[in-house]
């Protein structure tokens, strides 16, 4: 038997129309099957989570088994393991232990630990997301195993998970990690290190001579933001360390802790030959808020680096009056950059600007200090403030003494 | 503790924590309403006349504090306590909405069982 061309023709459009058809209806029931599926997910979460939400507020020692209608089919477990989980978030105390009591003898934990052993990775990794949001102790073990895990999106999830659990058997592999710079981002795991807070401080402290440099740089930074005052003895130690990295992120973290014991020790680094320490430290002394070092810090107001001069301005201004007069006094001083970082700071202060207000003040006295104060900034050669305020501020009389100060004072000089 | 039973409205924009925090509520024998906005609220509080409205910060329309303003700005509705639950824990937060007016602040992520005794202590002192 044999087809005319336009026979062919009509066969190959059917045949087509028809699979096209087949895949349509395909795509439009595998729609509505999902939406059905997610509307029944909806009612039975529904009718499940008054019951859940009952147990996870209440304070007896009943199991979430008995609050709920048994047996539960596997649909019923998903959904009262999303509940919980999305409790999870909003609890914290005694009701949050029992989200975790909950998910462990409803068997939630186990079969997520399972999930960390899955062959597709996104899996795995859902899985260690999970276990972190239960935070049972019963996990751990898994999760330091995957720890191990060949893709790195799971190796972080478990490391945040463990973090999440807390407690120094959870903490110590993720202090271990930080030795491995090549596997893991140090900045990652010292953000899971500080959410697990002072737990993660006990192991720092002892594991911390056995880390390698950037590991070390990296546990300080840890220390510094949990604002544990127990590693000060530590701190001291790494701030005479020979790498010049370390005695910055030491003097760094003790400007966190602000703990006023330090300031002798910050004192003497401000001596460092290495400016990043020097930086660091008078950062820390404005921190900590200590006016017995206004000298050392107004006299690194002429060092050799902007860094440093910045810092030692900001502290300067962060320690009041005394530190205040001191930025003054420095408008006076031969070198140059350092009156410009003066200025600088009285500037960001909001100092020049309270004087320039005091031009038109009714005390003569307060006159006469805001004229000398201006004088000394234009004499400091950064006029920029002053030369708005002349042109910008709500007082005419104010504006008129600014302009006739700015005006007859001779452009250039010498620094 | 006990307290006699109440009407409570509970405006939050996040329905988990609606129905969670109402479900503690009804448990506790009160008569929930809640609203998902700012706006939403203040229609709600005039037409209800809540015993409490628990409050949070962070909303559409108009945030928590705006609400609390107009609460208690209003004289039909300046006497009905607020008590903020939010995520905001700053101390400025805390001591703004103290200010404003607020008889309590709870921050999320709150304890069940500390938020009812505070929602029992509100309503045994207003009552």
């Amino acid at each position: 038997m044999t087809y005319s061309d336009r026979e062919l023709l009509v066969m190959v459009i059917i045949g087509i129309v028809s699979v096209l058809s087949a895949l349509t209806l395909l795509i439009i029931l595998n729609k509505a099957w999902r939406e059905a599926r997610e509307a029944m997910d909806r009612r039975r979460r529904a009718t499940l989570e008054p019951d859940v939400f009952r147990y996870a507020g209440a304070s007896d020692t009943r199991a979430l088994r008995e609050y709920l209608d048994l047996p539960l089919s596997s649909r019923d477990e998903r959904i009262v393991e999303a509940i919980l989980l999305d409790v999870a978030g909003l609890v914290k105390g005694e009701s949050r232990e029992r989200i975790t009591t909950a998910c462990e003898t409803l068997g939630l934990v186990a079969a997520a630990v399972t999930g960390l052993k899955s062959r597709r990775w996104w899996k795995r990794a859902g899985s260690a997301e999970k276990l972190g949001m239960m935070r049972s102790k019963q996990s751990v073990d898994a999760l330091v195993a995957a720890m191990d895990d060949p893709m790195g999106e799971v190796r972080i999830r478990a490391a945040r998970a463990l973090g999440l659990i807390r407690g120094r058997t959870s903490v110590r592999p993720i202090v271990k990690a930080l030795s491995d710079p090549n596997r893991w981002s140090a900045i990652r795991l010292a953000e899971i290190l500080i959410g697990a807070g002072e737990e993660s401080v006990d192991e720092l402290l002892e594991a911390y001579d056995g880390l390698p440099k950037p590991a070390r740089v990296s546990a300080l930074d840890v220390i510094g933001r949990v604002r544990t005052p127990r590693a000060a003895a530590l701190l001291r130690r790494a701030l005479k360390d020979p790498l010049p990295d370390v005695r910055a992120r030491a003097a760094h973290a003790m400007g966190l802790i602000a703990d006023p014991t330090f300031v002798e020790d910050l004192s003497i680094c401000l001596g460092d030959e290495v400016w990043a320490v020097r930086a660091m430290a008078a950062k820390a002394l404005g921190r900590i808020g200590a006016p017995q070092s206004v000298p050392r810090l107004a006299g690194l107001m002429s060092d050799r680096e902007w860094w440093v001069r910045s810092n030692a301005g900001d502290a300067l201004r962060a320690l009041g009056v005394p530190g205040r007069e001191a930025l003054i006094k420095t408008l006076e001083e031969p070198d140059a950059y350092a009156r410009h970082q003066a200025v600088a700071q009285l500037e960001e202060g909001g100092i020049i600007d309270e004087y320039v207000s005091d031009l038109g003040s009714g005390d003569p006295a307060r006159r006469e200090a805001a004229i000398q104060f201006v004088r000394k900034v234009i004499s400091a050669q950064r006029i920029d403030r002053l030369s708005h305020q002349a042109v910008e501020h709500t007082q005419d009389s104010v504006r008129r003494t600014l302009l006739k100060i700015l005006k007859p004072e001779p452009q250039g000089g010498s620094s | 503790m006990t307290t006699n039973p109440a009407r409570v409205l509970v405006v939050d924009d996040d329905p988990l924590t609606r129905r969670f925090v109402g479900a503690l509520l009804r448990q506790k024998g009160h008569e929930v309403h809640e609203a998902i906005d700012g706006e939403d609220a203040l229609r709600a509080v005039h037409t209800l006349q809540p015993r409490l409205v628990i409050l949070d910060l962070v909303m559409p329309m108009k945030d928590g504090y705006e609400v609390l303003e107009a609460l208690k700005a209003d004289p039909a509705t300046k006497r009905i306590p607020v008590l903020i639950l939010s995520m905001r824990s700053r101390e400025e937060d805390v001591v703004k909405g103290l200010n404003l007016g607020a008889e309590d602040y709870v921050t999320k992520p709150f304890n069940a069982q500390e938020l009812m005794v505070r929602i029992g202590k509100i309503l045994e002192r207003t009552w």
